[in-house]
């Protein structure tokens, strides 16, 4: 298969052997002990020698095919990623219905490509059979919601 | 306490309505996902985590004990009809299962795969209860060396049998295990790699970590690259194969169980393994191998037989060793830290309930599946009607929802979605995210059996070798690793020669 995006792919193993480095690092700041009594470091300093090792060889010989190409299918999953973390800090504020409402509806609209009868109606019937699951009948508490608290 | 004594109390835990019921729950949530593309056993089992909280310890793994099995049942329905693997152990099913079906046998090919599955089931429990209680005894002399032995065993096995490049899978066991070190050190209790956030003094939590990377993380992936599935619109007939179609089989039914229990046992091995092994076996009994590939029966019989099997006797090393074989058992080893269970030599003894409560289950959700099974068949197809892109947004919010509900915490939720987009991105560059959670759950125990070692020897690494139990452990690891680098080029080549469709979601199952 051609691959058009060069060395690009190497950028993995390149991120694995950083994380191992600064793990090395890390672990010989807790001070290593000695094999006779071993120190907090120690253990973390084998595995990220592992690590870095596996990392180091990864550089050489990883397969590039084994890298699928990032699309207009990735960027649209990027895209359903922030949205998702858009919910989760407005659920934090406003509470679950309205947010739950506006993510199914991202979501079945837009990466669903349901039609918007489809959508709406679902988005609308799962927030709030969700919100009745979780809040009235599991007793999870979650933030004070602002959209039931105009109903009751 | 004896095998019978131990078996009429499991039957008691297993019959107890509560149990019943989870039972059910759990194997027709396994087919239901077995049929659907884009969600696995472990995606399900991740997501399904928070709720366990709930229940008791034992009905808890019962419960996703049913998901697991049931989904190589309803792997295997999208296998022989539309050549789409539901999971990854039942690909090996499209090669024979599928051509069965275009020749319009997809009745007699899915009835002979519930047979065969339920044949290799109960054997596979009878297997389990017969030989657990004596390895557990044996498990009890273990001392650190032995356990520091085990876990690297299960971990290395992990990453050798998974799908992907072993290098790559062994980078992720190792990043697993530093990310178990966050937190306080099990010996001395100093707080490391925290950065000061007095969330993470006891470390990463485990349902999170689990949750974003095989299910938020696989949920993105299979999304990106589902492709529309035709709706079937025949109808199957003659589920129950004719006395001509069960003698062909039965002979591949019974190597199918024998093999897929062994195999099963093995640390790292499992569905997939098992399924491909039995085809392999299967072919080379016959005195037609052309057959195979064009729709022979024994070639479906055999492997469905296989991964259920193995799918069973999986749980040995969990329950008696307390070393998962596979990402599946790693979830339910996480699932019972989490309410305070240790699974282990001990289990036996001191969780009795547990044990012999899961075993009992097993053989009751087995009978379930098969009456489900085979009248229901047209009706679990009809799921394949809902599309992907709904499953992915509830799935998504469901799983916001009930991580939030373990804590009450929104941290939490961003965690999952932290491992959420890194265990996309590691799928989406090839690295598997199933032997990270597999070391991440035994890396402390890991860590603290080498500590205690390194105390008890004065420090010599010598230890792990002079000790005959950790030595003969040790020298099987490098055996099967050995083995396995030359399979795997074999079991390369029988995926290579029939040129399968990638399974729709590659699961961490193996």
């Amino acid at each position: 298969m051609e691959q058009p995006r060069g060395q690009l792919y190497r950028l993995g193993p390149l991120i694995v052997v950083a994380v191992g480095v600064v793990a090395l690092v890390g672990s010989v700041a807790l001070s290593l002990g000695e094999l006779t009594s071993p120190g907090p470091g120690l253990w973390p300093f084998v595995v990220a020698l592992l690590l870095t090792g596996t990392g180091l060889v990864l550089l050489v010989v990883d397969d590039p095919d084994d890298y699928e190409p990032f699309t207009r299918g990735s960027a649209r999953i990027a895209g359903g990623l922030a949205g998702l973390a858009v919910f989760v800090a407005a659920f934090e504020v406003v509470g679950f219905l309205l947010p739950a409402f506006l993510m199914l509806l991202l979501w079945l609209r837009v990466f669903g490509r349901e039609p918007w009868r489809w959508a709406l109606g679902l988005a609308v019937a799962g927030s709030i059979g969700l919100y009745l699951l979780f809040d009235t009948a599991l007793g999870v508490r979650f933030p004070d919601d602002v959209v039931a608290g105009l109903v009751s | 306490m004896g095998v019978l004594d131990g078996i009429t109390q499991g039957f008691a835990v297993a019959l107890d309505p509560v149990n019943i019921l989870y039972v059910f729950l759990g194997v027709l949530i396994g087919t239901v996902i077995g049929v659907l593309p884009g969600l696995g056993p472990t995606a399900t089992i991740a997501l399904l985590l928070p709720l366990t909280y709930e229940i008791e310890p034992h009905t808890a793994v019962i419960l996703l004990a049913g998901i697991y099995y049931g989904s190589m049942y309803g792997g295997t329905i999208t296998s022989v009809l539309l050549r789409l693997p539901g999971e990854a152990a039942s690909v090996v099913t499209t090669f024979d299962g599928y051509e069965m079906a275009k020749q319009g046998r997809a009745g007699p090919a899915l009835g002979v795969a519930a047979i065969g599955s339920f044949v290799g089931g109960v054997l596979a429990v009878v297997g389990l209860a017969l030989l657990a209680p004596p390895l557990a005894a044996l498990a009890v002399s273990f001392g650190p060396p032995e356990y520091v032995a085990l876990a690297v065993l299960g971990i290395l096995l992990v990453t050798y049998l998974g799908t992907g490049s072993a290098l790559k899978s062994l980078a992720m066991a190792a990043l697993g295990l530093l990310l178990a070190t966050v937190g306080q050190d099990p010996i001395a209790g100093t707080t490391r790699f925290t950065f000061g956030q007095v969330a993470l003094f006891d470390g990463l939590d485990f349902v999170a970590v689990a949750m974003g990377l095989f299910g938020v993380g696989e949920i993105l992936h299979s999304l990106e690259r589902t492709e529309k599935v035709q709706a079937v619109t025949s109808r199957i007939r003659n589920i129950w194969p004719s006395r001509a179609d069960l003698r062909e089989s039965a002979g591949a039914i019974g190597r199918g169980s024998v093999l897929g229990f062994l195999i099963g046992v093995l640390p790292g091995g499992g569905g997939v393994v098992s399924s491909l092994a039995s085809y392999a076996l299967e072919k080379r009994r016959a005195k037609d191998p052309s057959r195979f590939g064009r729709g022979a029966i024994e070639g479906v019989a055999g492997p469905e037989t296989a991964n259920n099997a193995s799918s069973t006797s999986a749980f040995i090393p969990l329950l008696t060793l307390g070393i998962p074989a596979n990402v599946v058992l790693a979830l339910i080893f996480g699932a019972l830290l989490v309410q305070g269970v240790t699974p282990g030599p001990q289990l036996i003894d001191q969780h009795p309930e547990i044990f012999w409560g899961v075993i009992a289950s097993m053989f009751v959700g087995n009978l379930m599946l098969l009456a489900l099974n085979i009248p229901l068949v047209g009706v679990f197809v009809q799921i394949l009607r809902v599309r992907a892109g709904i499953l992915a947004a509830f799935a998504l919010l469901v799983t916001m929802a009930g991580v939030f509900s373990i804590n009450n915490d929104a941290t939490d939720m961003w965690v999952v979605l932290a491992f959420g987009l890194l265990g996309w991105l590691m799928k989406k560059t090839g690295f598997e995210p199933g032997p990270l959670v597999l070391a991440f759950v035994l890396g402390e125990i890991l860590e603290r059996a080498f500590r205690q070692t390194m105390l008890i020897s004065g420090g010599s690494l010598g230890v792990f070798v002079t000790r005959p139990i950790s030595g003969g452990i040790l020298a099987v690891t490098v055996l099967i690793v050995v083995i396995s680098i030359v399979t795997a080029r074999r079991r390369a080549g029988v995926l290579h020669r029939h040129d399968v469709p990638e399974p729709a979601s590659v699961e961490g199952d193996r």
